[in-house]
């Protein structure tokens, strides 16, 4: 019985030990730090959109610009009021939980599957024309520049720690959320939505929660994406970033607690590998995608689940 | 007032294009219920096609669009038969073919910018010369676009109304359920409704290269531009699409002539946020017509 358990929390366990541990040994090799650091916040971000698009199944695809009006909130906050960053970066979530849940959240109470889809699409579409007509305090197309690290001359190891505990704390959050009464709601809607409203369900509580939680926790990989990087620009809304976030969740296994984590360590550590095919990188992972969709449609997780019956097997033939 | 002339004209132009756009959209939609992410990539796959029949294989005009709009209606079906139809048998196939179709879209884009590489490119005009109404410069190009979409609202409309294939294709739209009970082929109808659409997407795609430039990367702009049109006029209506191309297209072309370009898109959001707020379902909505 212990070691039918005992598998994931003993890799989760391996793993946490080695990102605890990484910097420890290998404090030299800042490269790999920073892919690290870009994984915690691909992986909350995509943790945040496999909340919204997995569990809830609301089919928002604005999640990227929800991560981009982050990092600027932040950014900006940091920069013209001097207030430390971080301050500025739970605040900062909590501002693009507003926005994002009144200018998507409320309209789209209204609106059914698809049409949330193309209405989530359009509000992504039309921020880089927002950005580039305030160029004042946004710095427009050439994106913000000078935003204030966390602190003064801060190394990269410190960068690694925060972002491990932004990406340790959302997780958790998200887990919590998922197994609470709450996650089950909107699991309820997704599945059988007349079913979850004749039990009592909220329909438009439980959306707009789902919205301000999915949308806090992306607003709080964007700003301190932001803090670390130094500078966003509206690029970080083109089509690679979003693609990348997609394959993230989709790989993973869609509304499944640690799929998009599991996708997002395959995709920016591959994507990563991939830059040396240089012109192709885009290439390649769209037909990734494709394929994945077409061959293991519930993604990785598919995989964990296949070991979970094989042990279920044997356990069986055992007795 | 001469202005505003020129802005309501052009508006007409860019809108019947679009509309024409959106129309391959709308087909795909009405019948298979399933959102083409890999839309706008399609468009410039078509006029990508016809551009090097043209230049390259040295076909007439005209049988270099025919040939494309042959070729499309292959990739149409090879993309149904290869990827759409092993997805449709999955039960949550309405988000993985979006996934998916996003993610073909992405592959054929970049597949595209490699083969031809990233140097724009753009059709002839079909007739050359303009003609001056009221002070206002039309060109005779401009007039047979509008007029080519135009007539192939008319032939789609005839089509869907009077052929068995088209009356088949309204009874899955309807209900797939109760199209299968008298013996439609649904499954059938749905790779001919997917051909069909993507042939007539290609087909808008080479309209639209006659009269602007095209890139790969244009294909996400223009696809999310036939989303809103075929969302603002009601999912799966042909002609909603089409009032709705018209509308935006000159709400476009007023905004660039007295606002400036880049508001294009809030314009559009906007004006998309009242018409869902006031009638969810489109301007035309549930009607497949």
């Amino acid at each position: 019985m212990l070691n039918k358990i005992g598998w994931k929390k003993m890799v989760i366990l391996l793993s946490l030990l080695v990102i605890v541990l990484y910097p420890v040994f290998f404090h030299s090799k800042s490269y790999i730090m920073h892919i690290f650091i870009l994984f915690f916040c691909w992986a909350v971000l995509a943790s945040s959109w496999n909340l919204l698009f997995g569990y809830a199944g609301i089919w928002s695809l604005a999640q990227v610009g929800v991560f981009v009006i982050g990092a600027y909130s932040s950014g900006m906050m940091a920069k013209f009021t001097g207030i430390s960053p971080l301050i500025c970066i739970p605040l900062a979530a909590i501002l693009t939980a507003l926005i994002v849940t009144l200018f998507v959240g409320l309209p789209s109470l209204r609106l059914k599957g698809i049409y949330i889809c193309v209405f989530s699409l359009m509000f992504a579409d039309a921020l880089p024309s927002v950005l580039t007509q305030t160029r004042k305090w946004t710095g427009g197309g050439r994106g913000l520049h000078d935003i204030p690290p966390l602190w003064n001359n801060i190394s990269r190891v410190y960068y690694y720690y925060v972002g491990f505990a932004i990406f340790l704390f959302s997780l958790f959050i998200i887990y919590k959320i998922v197994n609470s009464s709450t996650g089950k709601a909107f699991i309820a809607l997704r599945d059988s939505r007349d079913f979850a409203l004749s039990l009592g369900i909220n329909e438009y509580k439980e959306r707009l929660k789902v919205f301000a939680l999915s949308s806090f926790f992306a607003g709080l990989a964007g700003a301190f994406y932001g803090h670390y990087l130094g500078h966003v620009s509206p690029a970080s809304l083109g089509i690679s970033p979003f693609l990348l976030a997609i394959a993230m969740m989709e790989m993973g296994g869609l509304g499944r607690f640690p799929g998009a984590v599991i996708g997002a360590v395959v995709l920016v550590f591959g994507s990563e590998l991939l830059r040396l095919t240089g012109m192709s990188r885009l290439t390649i992972l769209g037909a990734a995608v494709v394929l994945i969709m077409l061959f293991m449609p519930k993604g990785l997780m598919q995989i964990v689940d296949m070991i979970d019956n094989i042990k279920l097997r044997k356990n069986a033939t055992i007795k | 007032m001469e202005m505003l002339g020129e802005a309501m004209v052009s508006g007409i132009i860019m809108g019947s294009l679009f509309g024409a756009m959106a129309i391959g959209l709308t087909i795909i939609y009405g019948v298979i219920k399933m959102f083409n992410f890999a839309h706008g990539i399609i468009a410039i796959l078509g006029a990508y096609l016809a551009w090097w029949l043209f230049s390259s294989v040295h076909l007439n005009l005209i049988g270099a669009i025919a040939f494309s709009f042959f070729l499309m209606l292959l990739v149409g079906m090879l993309i149904f038969t290869l990827i759409i139809r092993v997805l449709l048998r999955t039960p949550r196939w309405p988000y993985s073919t979006i996934i998916a179709s996003i993610g073909l879209g992405i592959f054929l884009q970049n597949l595209l910018l490699q083969i031809f590489g990233p140097r724009i490119k753009s059709m002839p005009v079909f007739f050359e010369g303009n003609i001056k109404v009221g002070g206002i410069t039309i060109g005779w190009h401009e007039i047979s676009l509008v007029l080519i979409v135009l007539s192939l609202i008319l032939i789609l409309r005839i089509f869907f109304k009077k052929t068995t294939l088209g009356n088949a294709m309204r009874a899955v739209a309807q209900s797939p359920e109760g199209a299968k009970i008298v013996g439609i082929n649904t499954l059938k109808i749905f790779s001919y409704a997917y051909m069909m659409g993507i042939a007539i997407t290609g087909l808008s795609g080479v309209f639209l290269s006659t009269k602007c430039y095209i890139v790969p990367h244009r294909g996400w702009d223009w696809m999310v531009k036939g989303f809103i049109i075929v969302a603002f006029g009601g999912l799966g209506n042909i002609m909603g699409a089409y009032y709705a191309a018209l509308f935006l297209g000159i709400l476009e072309a007023l905004v660039i002539t007295y606002v400036g370009t880049v508001w294009v898109w809030n314009f559009w959001f906007v004006s998309f946020l009242i018409v869902l707020l006031i009638r969810p379902q489109g301007l035309l909505g549930g009607r497949m017509g």
